[in-house]
């Protein structure tokens, strides 16, 4: 009763003449550094792990908190500026302004982190650990899914943005606002032409099905499935220029393991690539061999590339025997390809293998161009197309002029990466991990610097340093934008109760 | 006599102090005496944690501030009697705010007593709903809704220490502004204080305003000749208030803006509207009982006599509607016990169950022989005799995969498959302190210590799973300790013997169990216990021989359980199974009389011209624990 009397009161008066008064005090000074206390000879264990990172000048404060501890005091250093956060609880929560002043101060340098805690009344105090601050700034925004780290069902789903600059968070869409059946509605694979907004894309399955996408700032809503087409439109990629869509069109199936912990194979029994025409409201099938398994379609920033990933797969009994594919699961393998595009007569070359995976008994998914088409992101796990399940799944870079891969062990971990990408300047690489607790998907930020290097990745910043472990759903497929969406849940679910375009 | 009777009924506050203890009594007796399984089991299935995070997510609809204390509240019933208490606590409150408040007469203060009952009715009807209630509010938020609208509706503005004037436009202005600003944190119950507001206007209005002699009238009747007015005012409120607010969310269903706070039940295409019925009274009495202080009669037997008539049906309707269906609660009642593994209350609870069993119970009780090493030795004493999945609302089957899947594959040491049922359950009802329980010891089970770690931060954020989650801190901290302890003891062996596959359960949940284990060829005696009774329970021939030489390998010189024996018999002398060699087999004497009996007994009744259900319920009293009467009687395997 006593914490809800807390609530009750802490959240209704405060934002009132409580509030103010509160705010006003906390904005009127910084911690004091305790006077006394031992020194240890080590750095501290913050949560999130932001020792030594590299981080966009413009990005949001790095609020952290360290554990078992009764309170807890940051010094934040600069050459001659220094301010101190803590005091309160066991939580460091840094003032925005104050840290984008430093930052923009330290573009190239380094801020220094000085902790000190207190447990049973006795304070300690900690190594020093930088935070590199870089000269390249991030995209302001990223998108991502959100959902429990679950297989089947999509009671609540949604898909939302997060300025990176801010920590603040807005609803793209929710189905939860549609959703009426216990199965709920299924929205994936949002993507964005060239990082921005004004012509972007999601889908939506079972109740109202069809794609939601954004041309020019209009919205349309369209059943991207004819009789060519093995399924409804799914994973994709907006050419950089031209009012085209790439897609795999393919059957999902899964399965799940009796013991180990990736606890889920998925696997796609048939699966084709086509380019989808907004504007002509036309589908053009670009591969449907039956023995290639086409996924992941990917523009490369110049647009006369489609990357994307492909594994070989013969049925000897029926096609789509999904009994004969569970059973040699582990064969299924993906190698890295692309095809020259010739914008104006539409047509594609030849598949060329741009990485051959299978020669290594691996599997490469998810490919990305850097803007400058020189790096190749993917992921790679040992085999199968969903790597956020495989333990030891990773994010892999290729240098494509030099063809030799790129060292990424300073971003990956023991447990599974996925879902790479580029920022717009090509300095940010995106990706989503479950280092955190193998179940829950977060998402993580590595820097690139010029030299080609990849650097210690940080985990996106929150508000609270506690958001990410009391947060029981993950945040899947994170996407890059230079800007917020402006089409607002409400319009998305008035456009959902329409009758979707049929395609061409 | 009769004047005695009128001077006690007519003491003040005598009369609803009596109605008082007399709900107290009747709400004490339905929700612990007949439903204390079902209240702790509503309590389990909710969740309510300190983090702001939770705050949020409660309040992100209409109704949050309900919602939130509605999850803080039912968690008391972890303690059952507490929970009952403060829930009937907290209607007398209402019962005495109701009456103060909106003016009821003392002879009249009874019919407060009817939305309080159905608020008691709501949560005792729930059945097998309980299992799919995505609320975890749902005990207390209703309660909490109408003891809000009550509060928010007391005019206040009679109080204040200025003239008639402002005094009235106070009371027309409270009615838009009560909806406006409190339908957020309160819902629906928001619009019902507004309600309440306009219906105590009129009430002042019509049945006073009349009387422009009497001195009251001008203070009680802010809107005298104006209730048409405010009559419109409220409707207008009610109307726009709801759209206001869902034009400014990205989570709230446009079309059904009016409707947030109040429960549907409703799943895919069934709606039950039967079980909204108290919530329809809940909004509909209080706007009536202002309007009780007009109603005049001067024999005060007549009133009585009416609430004599509303009590008892009441107590009809409520025990009509108390879900009392047997296994329903000793479903409940064993599940609980297999998670606290208190085996013996569970075999307890088996033994005790007349007629046919619900699956489930049929797992509980085979975890329970499990774990007791008596699986196959006393499975058939108990009752296998089992019904269809039950229904809610007389259509949607409950199968285990929606009840407790999870709990079962952990129990098997299947705690992949556990968590995937687990978090398909959260996905659509939200995490629950039960699913947050399984899901980190199954993490544990696993290795996947970070993870039970996430779980273990939450639930110590909790009131009443602080200690469980300290228990478990143990295993974090040291998972050596996990291999003798309960609840890991038996599941981690499991896990351990079990092999790896790659499939689904297609929400077959105990099919699933009974396939793997029988084919689960393994070198220890526990683990391989089980394989030979699933082997048993599936009626395989190939499997249960296979896995009666595995027994004889691993168990050199150990008398086979009493029914693998009787399995044994069965299979080589009835039903002719060839190239089995029995010599090997060192037969209890009782069981092989008992066989032979058996049989005899069978093929005279058949000779008799008897059916199977006759001739099985002859012999139920004497064989009905043994393999072969479960063999013949209950021909088809019987799986969920």
């Amino acid at each position: 009763m006593k914490q809800l009397i807390h609530k009750i009161t802490s959240r209704f008066l405060l934002t009132g003449f409580g509030g103010a008064i509160l705010f006003l005090a906390a904005c009127s000074g910084h911690p004091s550094l305790p006077s006394n206390f031992t020194k240890a000879d080590k750095e501290p264990a913050i949560w999130p792990d932001y020792r030594d990172v590299t981080v966009p000048p413009n990005i949001a404060p790095l609020n952290f908190m360290v554990d078992s501890v009764d309170d807890v005091i940051a010094e934040v250093s600069f050459q001659d500026t220094k301010f101190n956060y803590g005091g309160k609880d066991n939580k460091v929560q840094i003032d925005e302004k104050e840290w984008h002043e430093m930052l923009t101060a330290a573009k190239g340098k380094s801020l220094s982190v000085t902790v000190y805690t207190e447990k049973d009344g006795k304070w300690a105090a900690f190594r020093p650990f930088s935070i590199n601050v870089a000269e390249d700034e991030i995209d302001p925004y990223i998108s991502y899914r959100v959902l429990p780290p679950t297989f089947v069902g999509y009671d609540e789903l949604s898909i939302r943005q997060y300025n990176l600059t801010n920590s603040q968070e807005t609803t793209i869409y929710n189905n939860r606002i549609i959703s009426k059946d216990l199965e709920g509605q299924c929205v994936n694979c949002h993507s964005y032409q060239n990082y921005r907004t004004d012509n972007m894309m999601f889908h939506m399955r079972f109740q109202h099905p069809g794609t939601m996408i954004v041309s020019d700032g209009e919205l349309i809503f369209v059943n991207l499935k004819n009789n060519e087409m093995i399924s409804a439109a799914a994973y994709n990629s907006w050419h950089p220029s031209l009012p085209i869509i790439a897609f795999s069109t393919d059957h999902t199936m899964q399965s799940f393991h009796t013991r180990q912990v990736s606890k889920v194979e998925v696997m796609e029994s048939a699966s084709d690539l086509v380019i989808y025409d907004v504007k002509q409201n036309k589908v053009q099938v670009v591969l449907c061999d039956s023995a290639e398994m086409e996924l992941f379609p990917s523009w490369s920033p110049d647009g006369k590339w489609l990357y994307y990933c492909s594994a070989h797969f013969e049925y000897t009994k029926k096609y789509e025997d999904t009994e004969e594919l569970l059973a040699k699961y582990k064969t299924l393998q993906y190698n890295l390809y692309r095809l020259s595009f010739d914008a104006e007569n539409r047509t594609f070359g030849e598949p060329e293998l741009i990485y051959d995976a299978v020669a290594k008994n691996r599997s490469a998914v998810q490919p990305r161009l850097s803007p400058d088409g020189r790096h190749l992101l993917f992921a790679e796990g040992p085999w199968g197309l969903f790597h956020i399940w495989h333990t030891s799944a990773d994010v892999q870079m290729l240098d494509i002029e030099t063809g030799q891969m790129v060292n990424t062990r300073p971003m990956n971990s023991e447990l599974p990466e996925s879902y790479p990408s580029f920022s717009s300047n090509g300095r940010w690489v995106l990706f989503e991990s479950r280092r955190d607790d193998g179940n829950y998907t977060r998402t993580y930020f590595a820097y690139l610097d010029k030299q080609g290097r990849l650097h210690k990745p940080f985990e996106v910043p929150a508000t609270d340093p506690e958001y990410f472990r009391l947060f029981l759903r993950s945040w899947s497929r994170p996407e890059f934008m230079k800007e917020p969406v402006r089409i607002t849940p409400r319009q998305f679910y008035e456009k959902a109760l329409t009758e979707p375009i049929k395609v061409n | 006599m009769g004047t005695d009777l009128r001077q006690i009924l007519n003491c003040k506050l005598l009369a609803p102090f009596c109605y008082c203890i007399a709900f107290a009594a009747l709400a004490w007796y339905f929700l612990y005496v007949r439903n204390a399984d079902t209240m702790y089991f509503l309590q389990d299935r909710g969740l309510w944690n300190s983090t702001d995070l939770f705050w949020e997510d409660c309040m992100r609809l209409p109704g949050g501030l309900l919602a939130w204390t509605g999850a803080y509240l039912t968690q008391f019933f972890y303690h059952p009697a507490l929970g009952s208490a403060m829930l009937i606590a907290l209607w007398l409150l209402t019962f005495w705010l109701a009456k103060w408040s909106l003016r009821v007469p003392d002879r009249w203060s009874f019919v407060i007593c009817i939305p309080l009952a159905a608020l008691l009715c709501s949560i005792i009807q729930l059945g097998y709903w309980v299992y799919i209630l995505r609320d975890i509010d749902y005990v207390f938020y209703h309660s909490l809704g109408l003891l809000a609208a009550l509060l928010l509706s007391v005019p206040f503005w009679r109080y204040l220490p200025v003239g008639e004037k402002p005094k009235q436009w106070t009371a027309l202005v409270w009615i838009p502004l009560v909806a406006a600003l409190f339908y957020h944190p309160l819902g629906i119950y928001a619009l019902l204080a507004a309600a309440i507001v306009t219906a105590q206007t009129l009430s002042n209005s019509l049945l006073r305003g009349e009387k422009p002699g009497e001195s009251s009238a001008k203070e009680a009747s802010p809107l005298r000749g104006g209730w048409v007015g405010a009559l419109l005012l409220l409707l207008f409120t009610l109307w726009l208030v709801p759209l206001v607010e869902t034009s400014r969310s990205f989570l709230m269903c446009p079309d059904q803006a009016w409707t947030y706070g109040f429960h549907k039940f409703e799943l895919d295409e069934l709606r039950d509207y039967s079980l909204e019925v108290p919530f329809y009274l809940v909004l509909i009495v209080p706007l009536l009982l202002p309007f009780l202080q007009g109603l005049k009669t001067k024999r005060l037997l007549v009133s009585q006599g009416i609430m004599v008539a509303v009590a008892a049906a009441m107590f009809y309707c409520l025990s009509v509607r108390d879900f009392t269906d047997y296994n329903f609660h000793a479903e409940m009642r064993m599940q609980r016990g297999v998670e606290e593994c208190r085996w013996d209350d569970v075999l307890r609870e088996a033994a005790r169950v007349k007629g046919p069993v619900t699956r489930e119970m049929v797992m509980f009780r085979d975890i329970a022989l499990i774990n007791r090493g008596e699986f196959c030795s006393k499975r058939y004493i108990y009752n296998n005799e089992s019904i269809p999945p039950a229904t809610v609302s007389d259509s949607i089957r409950m199968r285990i995969a929606d009840q407790a899947a999870d709990l079962i594959y952990f129990n098997y040491g299947e705690t992949i498959f556990a968590i995937r049922r687990a978090l398909e359950r959260c996905m659509h009802f939200g995490y629950s302190y039960y699913t947050m329980r399984m899901l980190t010891m199954c993490a544990l089970v696993n290795g996947e210590l970070d993870n039970a770690r996430r779980y273990l931060r939450l639930l110590r954020r909790t009131t009443f799973q602080k200690q469980w989650a300290e228990k478990m801190q143990r295993f974090v901290d040291n998972q050596s300790l996990m291999a003798d302890t309960e609840p890991f003891r038996m599941p981690l062996r499991f896990y351990n013997e079990g092999s790896e596959l790659v499939g689904t359960d297609d929400k077959y949940v105990e099919l699933t169990i009974l396939k793997k284990w029988m084919y689960t060829i393994t070198q220890d005696p526990v683990a391989q216990e089980v394989a030979l009774g699933c082997a048993m329970g599936m009626r395989d021939h190939n499997c249960f021989w296979g896995q009666v030489q595995q027994y004889y390998n691993i168990n050199p010189g150990k008398d086979f359980p009493t029914h693998v024996q009787e399995a044994m018999l069965f299979e080589v002398y009835e039903l002719k199974m060839q190239g089995v060699n029995l010599s090997f087999v060192k037969f209890d004497e009782k069981v092989v009389e008992r066989y032979k009996n058996f049989i005899s007994r069978m093929k005279q009744y058949a000779a008799q011209g008897m059916n199977e259900k006759q001739i099985g319920s002859l012999l139920r009293p004497e064989f009905g624990d043994t393999y072969m009467w479960d063999y013949c009687v209950l021909r088809q395997v019987q799986t969920n």
